[in-house]
């Protein structure tokens, strides 16, 4: 009927040409979507630094775990026609290791916590180092001249655009990172302790002064046995504390189980509610950026650990 | 703010392993004894088959309720088990594919819609969605009290089903067209066998995860058989070898930091089977050497 119709065909090879022509061009084209990141929390540093300028595209949406995620072939071509990719590097996202390093060879690809000093770094192994960087507001502030230089690059007349974003949100950094730590150095000392359920805090243990154990360990890859539950039991009880957290992208089943074994021996543990991890909050969450986050991360943490609500 | 003293932990021995030991050992010994039949029957890959078609109903149950409650995605994973057997059964049936290839078919095609579905929802980040994957390896260590008692009683009346039609299942396993014969249904009894053994491997996923649950079903009834040819020793020598590894797994994982438990409960229950296959009187490899002599 509607194909049959000689006219319409020939519409419909005129618009299939006038496609094939337009698709390279538009590639051409400068702004959308030039910038992909892989994580959320790496969207919000590009997203702060390029501002209008630059149009940010995130591969793992909010409440993904970075650690076990695979791309699809989808991915594979977002990531093929960015002009630009930036990663969070330092392993964190695992799976796409590989698919990063030969995309390398087209597309320029910025792992911004791999240009952090070595020395500032938490091993977890020989040359590998813990990558939940951006829990350290100071540490993290360290990684937006990575951002600034690779835009540059890609948009040379926008470099005053990026260094003056970039030299305001470093100085927000600074500050929410003295707000953080007053905030929490009004929890006593004895009970300053996270249980999570894997070891995603360790930067931010050691920039608030927090001791941090996390059930899983680094990456969520790993399983919990049982003497890991066994252990963080006998230290909850034997502490006293008050309360343990889960995050949003792992799952509660082991702090569950470390809040039922503090229990049979006489020692009640509150949920001290979920804490953000390695992705941002979704859409109207309120924590859509790291400030957010971080800012609403002790807040969480203050209320379970003083019992205040 | 008071802290009664509590239930002081036996031996040492922590709540947490106490509930992992008691319901993986529930899940050892039913397994054990179910599989048997399973084994005797020459089924031990229609378990393997329902265990990795267990994924996607537990990807598709917590995707219709939105919940992650142990009942609920087991529910959905023994369902999806079912309705893989059938469609084995089906195949068997109605076209001329050997019955290795069928099992291999299903097996293969429901574990990739399994992962699929898993992947899938965890990649999309569907709030509640971590954790998932667990269901692949199984999450021992973090069983709470209300998951062992809900493993417990699936085995239990597991349990008690077999021990009720035990004439019937005997019968059918060893002489099956003289069952048919005399007029029993074999053909429903045989179902309802491997009915039970999709069952026990749904109950032992959070234990050993759709990977490895077929261990459970299959490695315990081997070794038993080794030692004896009565029915009735079997399953009771089978149930012991089940609760055996499971105790031997979650010991090991207690005193070890950083290993999983299921796994190690299958290395355990193939120890057991190594120690049956070269010790065991009459049937084992040392018996035969010495004989052959």
């Amino acid at each position: 009927m509607f194909f049959e119709n000689p006219k319409f065909r020939a519409l419909g090879v005129a618009a299939l040409a006038a496609v094939a022509v337009v698709l390279p061009a538009a590639r051409a084209e400068p702004p959308a979507a030039t910038v992909v990141a892989t994580t959320t929390v790496v969207a919000d540093l590009v997203r702060q630094v390029g501002g209008d300028r630059v149009a940010v595209d995130c591969l793992m949406g909010a409440g993904i775990d970075p650690h076990s995620y695979r791309a699809t072939p989808r991915d594979a071509d977002r990531l093929a026609r960015a002009k630009l990719v930036v990663a969070s590097g330092l392993h964190l996202e695992g799976k796409l290791a590989e698919l990063l390093s030969r995309l390398a060879r087209r597309v320029p690809v910025t792992a911004v916590a791999d240009t952090l000093p070595r020395d500032k770094l938490l091993p977890v192994a020989d040359n590998l180092y813990d990558p939940h960087v951006w829990f350290d507001a100071r540490l993290w502030s360290l990684c937006v001249p990575a951002v600034v230089d690779a835009l540059t690059k890609l948009d040379p007349d926008g470099r005053a655009h990026y260094q003056a974003r970039a030299a305001e949100f470093i100085a927000r950094l600074e500050a929410l990172d003295d707000r953080l730590r007053d905030r929490l150095a009004t929890i006593p000392k004895q009970r300053r302790v996270l249980v999570t359920a894997h070891d995603a805090f360790r930067y931010f243990g050691r920039a608030y002064d927090v001791e941090v154990v996390g059930v899983q360990g680094t990456s969520t890859e790993s399983e919990a046995g049982l003497a890991d539950i066994n252990r963080l039991v006998e230290m909850i009880v034997s502490r006293g504390i008050p309360a343990v957290f889960v995050e949003t992208s792992v799952s509660e089943r082991n702090v569950a189980a470390l809040r039922e074994g503090a229990q049979a021996r006489g020692h009640a543990v509150a949920m001290g509610g979920q804490l953000y991890s390695d992705a941002l909050g979704g859409p109207g969450s309120g924590a859509e950026t790291l400030e957010e986050v971080l800012t609403a991360n002790v807040e969480t943490i203050h209320a379970g650990l003083t019992g205040k609500r | 703010m008071t802290a009664p003293i509590g239930i002081e932990p036996l031996l040492a021995i922590s709540h947490n392993t106490l509930v992992v030991a008691c319901g993986v050992a529930a899940v050892g010994f039913a397994a054990g004894v179910v599989g048997c039949f399973g084994v005797l029957r020459k089924r031990a890959l229609v378990g393997d088959a329902a265990a990795h078609a267990t994924l996607v109903g537990v990807a598709l149950a917590f995707l219709a309720t939105g919940r992650r409650d142990l009942p609920v995605l087991l529910v959905g994973g023994f369902i999806s088990g079912l309705v893989a057997l059938g469609v084995l059964v089906l195949l068997k049936r109605c076209s001329r594919t050997r019955d290795d290839a069928a099992t291999a078919i299903v097996l293969s095609v429901s574990f990739g819609l399994g992962i699929t579905l898993v992947s899938g929802i965890t990649a999309r980040g569907i709030p509640g969605g971590a954790g998932l994957e667990q269901f692949l390896l199984g999450h021992t260590a973090a069983l709470t009290t209300a998951d062992a008692m809900l493993l417990a009683a699936v085995s239990a009346a597991a349990v008690l089903l077999l021990v009720l039609s035990l004439k019937e299942a005997t019968l059918v396993a060893f002489d099956s067209s003289f069952a048919a014969a005399t007029g029993w249904p074999v053909v429903l009894i045989d179902y309802c066998l491997v009915m039970l053994v999709a069952v026990m491997v749904v109950a032992g996923l959070p234990a050993a995860g759709a990977v490895l649950v077929t261990a459970l079903v299959v490695i315990p009834p081997v070794a038993a058989r080794q030692w004896t040819d009565r029915v009735p020793t079997m399953l009771l020598l089978s149930g012991v070898f089940g609760v055996v590894s499971a105790l031997c797994g979650v010991a090991v994982s207690a005193v070890v930091p950083r290993l999983a438990t299921g796994p190690l409960v299958v290395l355990a229950a193939a120890f057991i089977f190594a120690v049956s296959f070269v010790v065991a009187p009459d049937r084992g490899w040392w018996a035969r050497h010495r004989r052959e002599r």
